[in-house]
This record gives C-alpha cells, sequence and structure tokens, in this order.
C-alpha cells in the first residue's frame, strides 16, 4: 500500500466531510424550518370578516360606525359606501373628524373618501366590498377591498 | 455573636464543605475568597485602584446588571397572579393593586425598574462611549452589549403590553403594522408575531412567552458572555500605559513582588494587570463590599419609587378605540416621532441605519486613542458625531412625551389642547 502524502485530500475524507456537513446543515435547516412553520397558524379563530348588516333603509343618512368591523357605512340617499376605519399607516381606529377622518396615534387625517390629506399614512382608507343579501341586507366584507369610488346603489 | 456562630458553622465539616475559605483574615485567603466562589469568581482576585473609584464608570452597568436580577425576581412573582389571556389579564392587574397582599408595591417595582433598565443601559452604553471603552480589545463586547440594549428594549415592549389596558392593546397593534413595513417578509412576520390577522388572544399569548422565557433566556446568556469578556478582556478599560506589556517581558525582568497565582492574564495590548502591585487592590473586600453598597442603593430607590408613585395603568383594552394622543412609554416615544413622518423610514429605516451604525462603531473607530478617558480631547470627531445622534434621540423623545397632543398635534407642553375623549362617532 502506498502511503498519500497528508495534505492531500483524500477521497473518502473528502467524502466523510462533505456527506457530513450536509446532513448536519440540512437537520438544522429542516428543524428551524420547522420550527418556523409551526409558529404560522393553520386555524384562525377570529371573527368572521363578512358581516351581515341592517336593511339598507335602516341606516341614517351620512356616516354610521361599525364598530365590530371598525367600518364607516355612508349613505347618501340610494348609494351606499364602506369605508375602513383602520388607518392604513399603523392600524389605529380614525374619528370622525367634520367631514373627514383623523388618526389619534401619528396624526393622518383623510377626507371623506379616505384620500390622504396630510399625515403619515402611505395609501387611501381601504373601501370593502357592498353586496345585498337575498333577504335585503346589506352585506359587508372586510376581505374584499374594492375600489374607491365603488358604491352600492340600492 | 454572629461571627462567633458563623465561625463555629464554619468549623464544622458541613461548614467547611460549602464554604471553602470561610471569612478571609489575611491576602492568601483574600484571593483564595474570590477565586472560589462562583459568583465571586466572575471576577479577578486582584483589580486595579481604577476599578473602585466611582467615576470610572459610575456604576452604571452593574445597576442595569441589578436591574435585571430585580426584574427576574420580582416578574416570577407576579407570574403567579397573572394568566396571559384577553379575559382575565386585566382582571389580574387590577387584583394585584387592590387585593393581592404587596401586590401593587411588586408591580410598580417592576415596572419602574424595567423603565430604569432602559435608562441604565443607555446612559451605560454612553459612558462606554464617553470613556472609549469599546476599543481593541474589546470591540465584541461593545456589539454584545448593543445587543443587550436592543433586548432591553424587546422586554420592556412585550412585557407593557401583557396588561391588556388600552397601552398595551394599541402598542401590539402599532408595534405589529411597524413590523409589517419591514421589505418583502413584513406582512408574514406581522402574521407570525400576531398569529393571526386581528390583535387577540394568539398574540398575546406569543407576546407572553417571548416576555417570560424566551427574550429572559436570551437575555441571561448575553449578560453572561458580556461579563465574561469584561474579565477576559483584562477588566475595565483603562488608558495605555507606557510599559512593557505582558508578551515584552522575559521572566527575569517581571517584578519579584508580584504574586502570580493571582494575576489576570490578558491577550494582545492590553496592559497586564498585576504589573504595577502597588496599583492593585484586593476584590474581596474592597470590590465586593462596593459592589454590595451598590445593589443596596439600587434596591432602595426603586423601592421608595415603588411605595410613592403607582405604575400606570389605562383602561382596559378596547379594540375599536385608542385613546387620543395614543402615547408610547417615554423611550419609544423618539421612535413614534419619528414614525409619525413615515412608517417605512421612521420605523424600519432609521432603526436598522442606527443599530448598523452602533455595531459598526468599533470597527470603524480603530484607532487606539483615549481609551479610558472621560472625552478624550484625542476623539473629537467620534465624540461630536455621538453626541450629536444622542441628541437627536433626546430631543426626539422630549418632543414626542411634551409636545405632541391629540391626534399627534403639535402643542405647547404648557398649553394642553382638550378633545372629547375618544372623539368617538
Amino acid at each position: 500500500m502506498s502511503e498519500t502524502p497528508n495534505d492531500k485530500l483524500q477521497r473518502r475524507t473528502f467524502l466523510t466531510l462533505t456527506l457530513g456537513w450536509c446532513s448536519a446543515l440540512f437537520a438544522l435547516g429542516a428543524s428551524l424550518a420547522a420550527a418556523g412553520r409551526f409558529l404560522v397558524p393553520n386555524v384562525l379563530y377570529e371573527p368572521n370578516r363578512r358581516f351581515k348588516g341592517l336593511k339598507p333603509e335602516d341606516y341614517p343618512e351620512g356616516p354610521t360606525f361599525l364598530p365590530d368591523l371598525r367600518v364607516f357605512l355612508f349613505r347618501e340617499g340610494k348609494k351606499f359606501r364602506a369605508v375602513s376605519a383602520v388607518c392604513t399607516h399603523l392600524g389605529c381606529t380614525v374619528n370622525l373628524a367634520g367631514k373627514g377622518f383623523h388618526c389619534p396615534c401619528h396624526g393622518s387625517v383623510f377626507n371623506p373618501n379616505g384620500a390622504v390629506v396630510s399625515g403619515p399614512a402611505p395609501v387611501p382608507l381601504a373601501w370593502f366590498e357592498l353586496t345585498l343579501s337575498r333577504d335585503g341586507h346589506l352585506v359587508i366584507d372586510t376581505a374584499q377591498p374594492v375600489k374607491p369610488d365603488k358604491s352600492l346603489v340600492v | 455573636m454572629l461571627k462567633r456562630l458563623w465561625k463555629a458553622f464554619q468549623g464544622t465539616r458541613v461548614g467547611r464543605s460549602i464554604f471553602r475559605v470561610g471569612l478571609p483574615a489575611n491576602n492568601l485567603e483574600r484571593a483564595q475568597a474570590a477565586i472560589s466562589s462562583f459568583l465571586l469568581h466572575m471576577q479577578p482576585a486582584k483589580v486595579n485602584r481604577r476599578v473602585l473609584k466611582f467615576r470610572t464608570t459610575l456604576g452604571l452597568g452593574l445597576i442595569s446588571l441589578y436591574l435585571f436580577v430585580i426584574l427576574t425576581a420580582t416578574g416570577m412573582l407576579l407570574m403567579f397572579y397573572y394568566v396571559p389571556a384577553t379575559d382575565y389579564a386585566y382582571q389580574n392587574m387590577k387584583d394585584l393593586e387592590f387585593v393581592v397582599t404587596a401586590g401593587q408595591v411588586l408591580r410598580n417595582m417592576h415596572r419602574w425598574a424595567a423603565h430604569l433598565m432602559v435608562l441604565f443601559v443607555v446612559l451605560h452604553m454612553c459612558r462606554v462611549f464617553y470613556t472609549g471603552a469599546y476599543k481593541r480589545p474589546r470591540e465584541f463586547n461593545w456589539v454584545l452589549g448593543v445587543m443587550l440594549f436592543l433586548l432591553t428594549l424587546a422586554l420592556s415592549f412585550t412585557g407593557y403590553l401583557l396588561p391588556w389596558d388600552q397601552l398595551a392593546y394599541w402598542a401590539i397593534t402599532v408595534g405589529t403594522s411597524i413590523a409589517g413595513y419591514a421589505p418583502v417578509v413584513g406582512q408574514k412576520l406581522k402574521f407570525m408575531f400576531l398569529g393571526g390577522h386581528v390583535v387577540g388572544e394568539s398574540a398575546l399569548i406569543r407576546f407572553y412567552v417571548l416576555h417570560v422565557i424566551l427574550l429572559p433566556l436570551v437575555a441571561v446568556m448575553l449578560i453572561a458572555v458580556h461579563l465574561w469578556r469584561v474579565r477576559k478582556d483584562g477588566g475595565l478599560a483603562r488608558p495605555d500605559e507606557p510599559q512593557a506589556t505582558q508578551e515584552d517581558l522575559t521572566p527575569a525582568q517581571l517584578p519579584v513582588t508580584k504574586t502570580y497565582g493571582l494575576m489576570e492574564l490578558a491577550r494582545g495590548t492590553t496592559p497586564a494587570v498585576g504589573i504595577n502591585p502597588e496599583d492593585e487592590v484586593f476584590t474581596w473586600p474592597h470590590l465586593v463590599f462596593r459592589e454590595i453598597l451598590l445593589f443596596m442603593a439600587t434596591v432602595a430607590v426603586l423601592l421608595v419609587l415603588a411605595i410613592f408613585w403607582n405604575a400606570p395603568l389605562e383602561q382596559i383594552a378596547n379594540p375599536v378605540h385608542p385613546p387620543n394622543p395614543a402615547k408610547a412609554p417615554w423611550y419609544f416615544l423618539g421612535l413614534q416621532e419619528l414614525v409619525a413622518y413615515s412608517a417605512f423610514w421612521g420605523g424600519v429605516v432609521v432603526p436598522a441605519l442606527l443599530v448598523t451604525a452602533l455595531v459598526a462603531l468599533p470597527y470603524v473607530d480603530r484607532k487606539r486613542k483615549g481609551v479610558g478617558v472621560w472625552f478624550s480631547g484625542e476623539r473629537k470627531v467620534a465624540l461630536t458625531m455621538f453626541t450629536i445622534c444622542l441628541s437627536v434621540a433626546v430631543v426626539l423623545t422630549v418632543i414626542g412625551t411634551a409636545f405632541r397632543g391629540p391626534n399627534w398635534s403639535f402643542q405647547w407642553p404648557w398649553k394642553p389642547v382638550h378633545v372629547e375623549e375618544h372623539g368617538a362617532p
């Protein structure tokens, strides 16, 4: 048997090292990934984001605040629109101030259509899809944002 | 009498098995006391005279450590009454305030110690900067310190969420929304923090686990390494002495008065401890005595605070309306002022840059000048830059604290603007 010099990498050493390191890194990576995935819940016990309200004619003219949804429902005659009350900046609830909205946390100001007037909010307040149920009630889906100016006419 | 009892106990087999040295009577035993005790061996048997001077460190790091210990003790006690559930958390706070014996004082101590810890960690960082103590070979210990500073903030944040009052609820809402602005992973991160889309039970339990287990565990480990490295890097930073370092000396040159068993061997260019034996004093009793005194002073101040001032507790969390103005605790008001300009720039970019700058500092500012000297004239540029950053942080915090009223609008502190509560429609 011929002696290989020590400084030369032998095939066996190379394979052992590669295999060893690869499996060690894989085991570590897989464990971390599994732990990370574990932290993302599969089932949420949260309130339904689709909400059935009153009949359109039961809402007063002007804005109505729906606290469970954090939504302002505006009625202008036969036209309805649902504007989110959640500030697009950092999630505080905006307050109705004059005709627009003020955010108490960082001072964003929105107009009645939810467009940003001033302050740090990066985008306008969301509008949500409004539909009528078969029995004639308003249905608001806060999981379905729509384009601003898309009002429901009943 | 006490001393006699102690001596008698020390003489027994049991006593000797626990305390190997006993109360030291001579220098050998003083050294052995420091070396053989678990707690004391964190320090060398002898320390430089400078270490004992108050102005060297102002005791800031030690006070931070003591506050952490107090927070652990009071926090553990509070855990016996606290249930991390949205239905109970706030009631538990009320129970602690009105029903549980000493509950109020313990809660106050925990909260004030947390506030003080943020303050003292920042002051400690300033001390280390202004004395140039982060320079070689202590660069990495500065980095560990920055991590501990971030951990302190994270512990405070996760802590004040737990009472589930208005502050807690809207802090989680705003805090996780800031996380949502992080590039690429932002929204995923937010979902993971909250354990869902809305702030509720799953968010509370997550922040509870972070606050009582994960973050303290990491903090304990980092603190241990932080202290260990203080010792391994040759003790507290002190000015370079115009003397040979350990490596340059041949055995024949070593001072003959030196006690070899007691010396601290330090690597690199750090002047080896013990080269000037007359500058060294025994840790026991000189340093230990001062440390105990400082601990007692810390506890005393905290007790006074806790007895005379109650920790804040706002109204129970109302998921519909934030208070107006909705303010974070003082140490986050600078950040709140920043995010009031832009959530992305103020909440993500600026803090990330600041942390990066702090971590990079010892590797960028490499000249070994002014080490161990307060406000050394040789470091004018570094001192000026750090002072400017610090002043900006202080000014932002003051603006956020005193100059911001309802809707985060500007107001003069002496002319507060009032709006109707919540301004609810």
